[in-house]
């Protein structure tokens, strides 16, 4: 059955920029953000020097008075999710209530965040920077899975009564708003699968599978190649490299570098695709750099270089969940993204993949559901979607998965993907003023997802990790299932803070307080001065006035 | 030995009941009038030695105080434990805790919890002397920062490392920093009685009654890792396999240095340790190869199968071992589980010489006075003793036994 198609009403382009520079710092004497920059983007020589701001002096706390154009949005969906009220007593245990009200609380506390590491806050709230791990649950979404499983548990499919009519009703359901909210073409285009990993690998094994029968299946052999990139996450790396053994296809990888803030494109289109490259994986959004792949170009070079089959898939784990994918637009073959980085539960992500060429693939695993007709044998196989989904699928979590995306929709993907853009970029500047932090990925002023990976001279990751962490605020540090691209940028780890709707200004504010403190507090155990940090929080005393002795 | 009386609380807050003390063994004081006190039950018990970090179901669960012996099943119902907040009675924290007004908290998590239980009970994790020091003296410490300060002041004592130790083979798997260890065994001889662990002095002769002991080097970009690690070679160093293998890695939680326990590839502390102790094996047997390990004639003791004490810890076959290694495995179990007022374990094997050719032989003379002996008579107090050290020592014909109570020798 084929489902209404959403108009678009945004430009076709197929990568989506956006298209109004970032608002720069303004000067202090103004109070309002509105004044496009004059240096920021004209300077592109490509190095890693950013723009000065206008006066240097005064712009140090252009920050305390910046207001966004959307301010309220991250208040008003706070109180959606209970896990962010989550807070930490003197002794580090965490409390979390049921009710959560507290957003309001936030607006008129105190934003000195952590200050120095001398003393801790009695009762620190929870500032959670690690959307791009995992990112939280509004209440309608864990409503959701408890209702199914209070009234209409049921396996879906395969029963004539009445709980297995709704049941597999709002399962199906589920599928047509993700079709929806990718502007897929037909329902059957969307596979469940229990996230994105599975999803890569269940096209990389179905393209590499032997399986006997004399059917035609789309595969890719020996002396194919399949190309990735230096930059991609573990999920998008491992399975083709199994694949590749599996059939003794070559694969191929675009090299990265800081230089590039990510993969070379002009490497990929310097040969690396050739009449011999058949399938193509790509990260839209990388989850270590924040940079927004230029898919659109990518794929107009692909189809005019590769063979003729050549088969692309996309890694949108990182850029389904913050702005406006259109499967149509983009190009590509097969999209994969997780539903727990969109405010869907663990558990559930889905394939989006071209009807036809789901059909000419392989299946993946083998059960029930995914079949036609069973003899002792051979097997026939169910179309596209069933062929993939072998066994009682993830009910409970696909239910989960709509209810977050008519959540995300009730709030506007765009109006989200607007606010992120503003606020990453403020996080992004914030950081660049931070003495001895270096941010990984695109400099100020060029577009980017609203995260930031940073590395410091002064203290190692994991270190920065644990120490934010007393101060109450959730970062990732480590190399973020990219160790390709982490040896390639000549870092072992990196600190990542990632953004989500739901992160207000003064999570960035608090954040980076915190971290000014702990980088404070690192300097002065090596070389003992004291150094204020803002707000006059002192953030690091000198020997003689620190009062810890050592034990032993 | 714990003087406290176990007690059941179950499921409703009482108030004003009257308190036990704790043993002077932890670091708490009395808590004050009006404060309940949950005490596990009595830890006389034998525990499993070491590994039962890795038992799932001696995990306490979030949420939940469980705890393994099953005497005791808390839900965080109950843990409406009020604390004052006049502490100046104490050095510490008291053990457990939740909002001054009484309310229930849902969901907390239990660290601290878990760490004053593992306290109370530290003879039980079989430390060394240092490390067990350095427990009690974290343990101490009220604040959490300062404790994260004295791990980054521990970092920098640690001394420099050539590059010759930071290779692959060194390499710590799963720390979110580059940790390398290495460790080298010397000949040494035990001076001290086993009840409290005793030390090592240089083995200055020749003779069959020395040990191998092993030393560390290591080094880690990220700090708080380096603290860790020099904890850990501090608390290793000059220590014997056997006593590192028994060493139950729960220590950290009662030093309250905010370390996960979770087992999985992804704990660099319980890697840190699980590394440190297979170096100490592969260090030792090194030696041996080396130098002169056997033609000790009837001084060898066979020790097959497990080598160690402990279970869920790495097993390594050794055909033979000379005296060492078994000798502080045998002491540990038996110190471990009888709390021994004096316990004396003398290699005689040299007396045997002529039974080289028998595998397995070895004679040692256990001198033992313990509480736990009062009121068995000699052939149970003797089954007692060989069912303690079943795995440790299994093929040691003759081990005279000389095992008293304590109202015998006074």
């Amino acid at each position: 059955m084929s489902l209404p198609l959403p108009l678009l009403s945004r430009s076709s382009s197929s990568s989506y920029r956006y298209c109004y520079p970032p608002p720069p710092p303004p000067s202090s004497s103004s109070s309002s953000s509105t004044v496009p920059p004059t240096s920021s983007l004209s300077d592109d020589d490509g190095n890693d020097d950013y723009p000065p701001p206008s006066s240097s002096s005064s712009s140090s706390s252009w920050w305390k008075d910046y207001k966004f154009n959307d301010p309220h949005l991250a208040h008003s969906v706070i109180g959606d999710f209970p896990i962010l009220s989550t807070r930490f007593d003197a002794d580090g245990k965490m409390t979390s209530s049921s009710s959560s009200s507290s957003s309001l609380v936030d607006d008129e506390r105190d934003a000195g965040g952590g200050g120095g590491t001398g003393g801790g806050k009695a009762d620190r709230r929870l500032i959670y920077l690690d959307s791009a791990a995992t990112s939280h649950k509004p209440s309608v979404v864990t409503d959701a899975l408890i209702s199914y499983y209070e009234t209409m548990n049921s396996n879906v499919h395969r029963g004539a009564h009445a709980l297995s009519r709704e049941s597999t009703e709002a399962y199906e359901c589920a599928r047509d708003k993700v079709a929806s909210f990718v502007n897929a073409r037909d329902r059957n285009e969307v596979i469940f699968t229990s996230g994105a990993t599975e999803a890569i690998n269940l096209v990389a094994t179905s393209l590499s599978c032997r399986e006997g029968g004399g059917r035609e299946y789309r595969l890719i052999g020996e002396g194919d190649e399949i190309l990735i990139t230096e930059a991609e996450h573990h999920s998008n790396i491992v399975p083709w490299q199994m694949a590749a053994s599996r059939t003794g296809a070559t694969l191929r990888y675009v090299p990265a570098s800081s230089v590039s803030d990510g993969f070379d494109v002009s490497a990929l289109m310097g040969g690396l695709v050739n009449d011999r490259t058949k399938l193509v994986s790509i990260q839209h959004v990388s989850n270590v750099l924040g940079t927004i792949n230029p898919i659109g170009d990518i794929v107009d070079y692909v189809r005019d270089n590769a063979s003729p089959d050549v088969l692309i898939l996309l890694d949108a784990c990182q850029s389904v969940p913050h702005m406006k994918v259109d499967v149509r637009a983009l190009g590509v073959d097969f999209v994969v993204a997780s539903g727990h980085k969109m405010c869907g539960p663990t558990g559930i992500g889905f394939l989006w993949g071209r009807e036809d060429v789901l059909n000419g693939m392989a299946p993946y695993k083998g059960g029930g559901e995914m079949i036609d007709e069973v003899y002792m044998d051979g097997s026939t196989y169910a179309r596209s979607p069933a062929r993939f989904e072998a066994g009682t699928p993830p009910i409970a979590q696909a239910i989960g998965l709509g209810a977050a995306i008519d959540y995300i929709n009730g709030i506007g993907i765009d109006r989200i993907h607007e606010y992120e853009i503003e606020l990453g970029d403020y996080l992004r500047r914030r950081l660049e003023d931070v003495e001895g932090v270096t941010v990984l990925g695109p400099r100020v002023g060029v577009e980017r997802a609203a995260l930031c990976s940073f590395v410091s001279d002064v203290v190692h990751p994991s270190d920065l990790g644990t120490f934010l962490d007393l101060e109450g605020v959730a970062i990732r540090s480590g190399h973020h299932c990219c160790q390709p691209l982490h040896r390639a940028l000549g870092h072992s780890h990196s600190a990542r803070a990632s953004l989500y709707f739901y992160n207000t200004k003064e999570d960035v504010d608090d954040f980076v307080s915190a971290l000014e403190g702990t980088l404070g507090f690192f300097r002065s155990l090596t070389s003992g001065t004291t150094v204020d940090g803002e707000d006059g929080n002192i953030v690091a005393e000198t020997n003689d006035d620190d009062p810890f002795v050592p034990l032993f | 030995m714990k003087a406290a009386t176990p007690f059941l609380i179950a499921g409703v807050p009482i108030a004003g009941l009257a308190l036990q003390s704790w043993s002077a063994a932890n670091a708490w004081t009395h808590p004050p009038a009006n404060s309940i006190v949950v005490p596990r039950s009595s830890s006389s018990r034998p525990r499993a030695v070491g590994g039962s970090i890795g038992d799932p179901k001696s995990r306490p669960r979030r949420g939940m105080d469980t705890w393994r012996d099953g005497e005791m099943t808390m839900t965080t119902t109950i843990a409406t434990i009020t604390t004052t907040t006049a502490t100046a009675a104490h050095s510490s924290p008291p053990p457990s805790s939740s909002a001054d007004d009484g309310t229930t908290t849902t969901t907390t998590t239990t660290t601290a919890a878990s760490g004053d239980d593992v306290i109370d009970d530290i003879d039980s994790l079989c430390l060394t002397p240092q490390l067990r020091m350095m427990t009690l003296a974290f343990a101490s410490i009220p604040d959490e920062r300062t404790r994260h300060k004295q791990l980054l002041h521990m970092a920098s004592t640690l001394p420099d490392v050539d590059d010759d130790v930071r290779v692959s083979e060194n390499r710590v798997p799963g720390c979110l920093s580059r940790v390398y260890v290495d460790c080298t065994a010397t000949r040494r001889r035990r001076i001290g009685d086993g009840g409290d662990g005793g030390g090592y002095g240089d083995d200055d002769d020749d003779d069959d009654d020395g040990v191998w002991a092993v030393e560390y080097r290591g080094d880690s970009d990220g700090l708080l890792t380096k603290g860790l690690l020099a904890l850990l070679i501090r608390g290793l160093n000059d220590r014997t396999p056997d006593e590192i293998d028994a060493i139950d890695p729960k220590f950290i939680k009662a030093a309250r240095i905010t370390q996960s326990l979770t087992p999985g590839r992804n704990n660099g502390f319980l890697n840190m340790l699980a590394v440190m102790k297979k170096k100490a094996r592969e260090a030792v047997e090194r030696a041996n190869d080396e130098g002169g390990g056997g033609g000790r004639g009837g001084g060898e003791i066979d020790v097959e199968g497990a080598a160690s004490a402990t279970k869920n810890t790495m097993t390594t076959t050794t055909t033979t071992t000379t005296g060492g290694p078994m000798y502080g495995a045998i002491l540990a179990a038996l110190t471990k589980s009888l709390k021994p007022k004096s316990i004396e374990l003398v290699d005689e094997s040299h007396k045997h010489a002529g039974h080289a050719g028998i595998k397995g032989t070895g004679r040692a003379l256990l001198y033992i006075v313990s509480d736990a002996f009062e009121g068995l008579n000699l052939v149970k107090r003797h089954k007692l003793i060989y069912a303690l050290l079943g795995d440790v020592m299994p093929r040691i014909h003759a081990l005279a036994i000389v095992a008293r109570s304590t109202s015998e020798v006074e």
